[in-house]
């Protein structure tokens, strides 16, 4: 029997809706949920997806992807491609795993508040399918990885990740809740949809799959891009939504997507760029971080913002500098603070890779080469200690992320530094100017305290790194560690002798003297000249500020920056210090700003 | 501005057949082709399109538009989707009329 073509009678089926008259409209689609704003009701009837599924279609199609990845799986789950994958790969995939797994599910929620608060019946029959593709991606990223946990426990953390406190999974559910479950159903479609998931997410999903396929991951890499042909469907419920947004309320429409672009390009900046750029094999990268995003943000998705006639988000310029800078510095902190992740990072840095880091990054070395030398003597001379992390990274309070890693050393434009605000008596820390204004606009429905604040509040006890790292989940067989042993630093024993290195750090190192009995601790925002983050740095009112800023050295120097024959120098609030001076004196207080860095540079 | 737009087409044994259609169909368009193993980018300059007819042609078995969907991770520019063909294009230079985008007429 001929059927009737879909075009025929499928507006006439998709656009099904009731008056009501037994309640209001407004009860039915309030605008805390639905968010019309100032779109007048009669303005969605023109809402039009471009991408056009039936349901006996969308059915037909979903069960050839599934039969398509789940046989793949079958085949490969007998032979021994797994045992043979670099363990930098490795931890690509569990990275992803534990990261976006159980984000999938949220995002089932997301579709479905759309498909119940969407202001018209063809963009709510779309989100029911977002909700159903949505329900596919959190089950198989559940179900491939699940059965992996026999040969590496690191694999449970696909599920386990996204209920625990770690510090990279605060970050992406403060991004993803503000994305996903605050903001109204058109704010949503905005985020979501169309910035997130027609740009970031290709990034994730259809890029790193060249890298996956490349590595010998086939299981990966087909699981991932079958994902995403779901998204290019389903995020087409953006376009609609922007375009009739743009006609009543551009600036919204811009607003929107403007913050919804940064917060997300500072989390790919830790998820997608150390994958590509350090942890997938030398030989098997396709192209640097840095030029997938180039094609696919920079070229693919500002092509289609400027469709819409939307402008580039006003601090375009700082996002393309921080390609070259934002995931170097995201790596060298997970990388430090390893045993805070559950998979093992891969250094990366071997002369080889660095060689590789070079040519694609020109600034890579004078940026970050220091940094990996001071840590490359001390893996080599045996000095583990120095190479793991005795505090915490000061951390943003809008992307989570640490303060430092959105600018880089030796960097005059976006430097190490934090861009505070006081409000309501509490100074709160940003990694950049950006965060900090979308911060300050979106203040009123931000709440996510950061790990630092959380620490400070006495919400984590012990107060001390295994306090810590228990808070977080981490179980000593979880707790990430060098993805091969440390095997990259070894060729620099021959080149880097002891006798050319500066010297090893004078003073006082380990343990702080417990404090007398009417000394105040003063946790202040520290950083050390040409370091990468600043930290949690807990002072005494009584210390003199040369105590406080040996204190600060302690966390940094033979560390990450290598020691010299010279003093220390304190700069607070603009000025240089008196060494002498006590920190109550001194008028430093708890969460304040500290330089401190070499006398002989002041 | 560039105008680059098509399908991101994802590793099958399709993908041949697929391009090989979007050649066809596009007499006079410069067809550019990425291959990234994992996923090949088919690029034109404004406007591409590929009718169901050409991709059965090259493929040599009935096929249903709907099933471009499981090959297509991705694609640029903004997509129209009819049973007989889809179009990927970027509109700022030429502006869509009022009301739905690629309705039937």
């Amino acid at each position: 029997m001929a059927r009737m073509a879909r075009e025929e009678w499928y507006d006439i089926a998709r656009d099904l809706d009731w008056e009501l008259s037994y309640v209001d409209y407004e009860a039915v689609f309030p605008e805390w949920m639905s968010g019309p704003g100032k779109v007048p009701r009669e303005a969605w009837a023109k809402w039009d997806e471009p991408y056009k599924v039936t349901y006996p279609e969308y059915v037909a199609t979903q069960r050839e992807k599934e039969t398509g990845a789940y046989s793949v799986k079958a085949v490969l789950q007998k032979s021994r491609v797994f045992d043979q994958l670099d363990e930098g790969w490795k931890s690509v995939a569990k990275e992803h795993f534990g990261a976006v797994a159980l984000i999938e599910d949220l995002a089932v929620y997301a579709e479905l508040r759309m498909a119940r608060f969407g202001l018209s019946p063809a963009w709510r029959n779309m989100a029911i399918f977002g909700a159903l593709d949505e329900t596919r991606h959190a089950q198989i990223s559940l179900y491939f990885p699940h059965a992996l946990i026999g040969k590496d426990a690191q694999y449970d953390w696909a599920h386990k990740a996204y209920q625990t406190n770690q510090w990279g999974i605060i970050a992406a559910r403060a991004t993803f809740d503000g994305m996903m479950m605050n903001p109204n159903v058109v704010d949503v479609a905005i985020q979501l949809p169309f910035t997130f998931e027609t740009g970031f997410t290709n990034v994730q999903f259809v890029a790193l799959a060249a890298d996956a396929l490349e590595s010998g991951d086939i299981n990966f890499a087909n699981m991932i891009s079958s994902i995403q042909t779901d998204e290019a469907r389903h995020s087409q419920q953006g376009g609609p939504t922007l375009e009739i947004l743009i006609e009543h309320d551009p600036r919204r429409a811009q607003w929107i997507i403007d913050k919804t672009f940064w917060t997300s390009a500072r989390l790919f900046s830790i998820l997608t760029g150390p994958a590509m750029d350090y942890y997938t094999p030398l030989a098997m990268r396709k192209q640097s971080y840095q030029e997938f995003m180039q094609e696919w943000i920079g070229g693919q998705f500002l092509d289609q913002l400027r469709d819409y006639g939307l402008k580039k988000p006003w601090y375009w310029d700082e996002f393309v500098a921080g390609l070259d800078t934002w995931h170097h510095s995201l790596h060298l902190g997970v990388w430090y603070w390893r045993p805070t992740v559950w998979w093992n990072p891969q250094g990366g840095v071997s002369p080889e890779e660095r060689d590789w880091l070079h040519d694609k990054y020109p600034q890579w070395e004078e940026r970050f080469g220091p940094i990996w030398d001071v840590i490359i003597d001390n893996i080599n001379d045996n000095r583990m200690g120095l190479t793991l992390p005795q505090t915490l990274p000061w951390l943003c309070n809008l992307c989570h992320l640490p303060i430092g890693t959105a600018g880089s050393p030796h960097n005059e434009k976006f430097p190490v530094r934090s861009y505070p605000v006081t409000y309501n008596g509490h100074t709160y820390h940003f990694c950049s100017r950006p965060c900090r204004q979308i911060w300050w606009e979106d203040r009123d429905t931000l709440y996510d305290k950061t790990v630092i604040e959380r620490l400070l509040g006495g919400e984590i006890q012990p107060p001390t790194v295994e306090g810590i790292l228990t808070w977080m989940g981490l179980t000593p067989d979880i707790m990430g560690d060098d993805a091969y042993g440390y095997r990259w630093a070894r060729p620099y024993a021959r080149t880097r002798a002891p006798q050319d290195r500066p010297g090893r750090p004078h003073g006082a190192t380990g343990q702080v003297a417990p404090p007398p009995g009417d000394a105040r601790p003063v946790p202040v925002n520290a950083l050390f000249e040409n370091d990468f983050v600043t930290q949690l740095v807990i002072v005494l009112d009584t210390d003199t500020v040369q105590e406080a800023a040996r204190k600060v050295a302690e966390q940094v120097v033979g560390r990450r920056v290598a020691p010299r024959d010279a003093g220390l120098v304190v700069r607070h609030a603009g000025t240089v210090v008196p060494g002498g001076m006590t920190v109550a004196e001194s008028g430093i207080s708890a969460l304040d700003i500290v330089t401190v860095g070499w006398a002989e540079d002041a | 501005m560039s105008k680059s737009v098509g399908p991101v087409l994802r590793m099958s044994d399709d993908v041949e057949g697929i391009v090989a259609a979007i050649v066809d169909d596009n007499p006079g368009q410069e067809v550019t082709v990425v291959d990234r193993g994992a996923y090949t980018r088919v690029s034109g300059d404004g406007e591409l399109r590929v009718t169901r007819e050409s991709i059965e042609r090259h493929l040599g078995r009935a096929f249903a538009m709907r099933q471009l969907e499981g090959l297509m991770s991705a694609f640029a520019g903004r997509i129209e989707m009819t049973s007989d063909e889809v179009r990927w294009r970027l509109r700022s230079e030429n502006p869509a009329p009022p009301g739905r985008a690629g309705e039937p007429a």
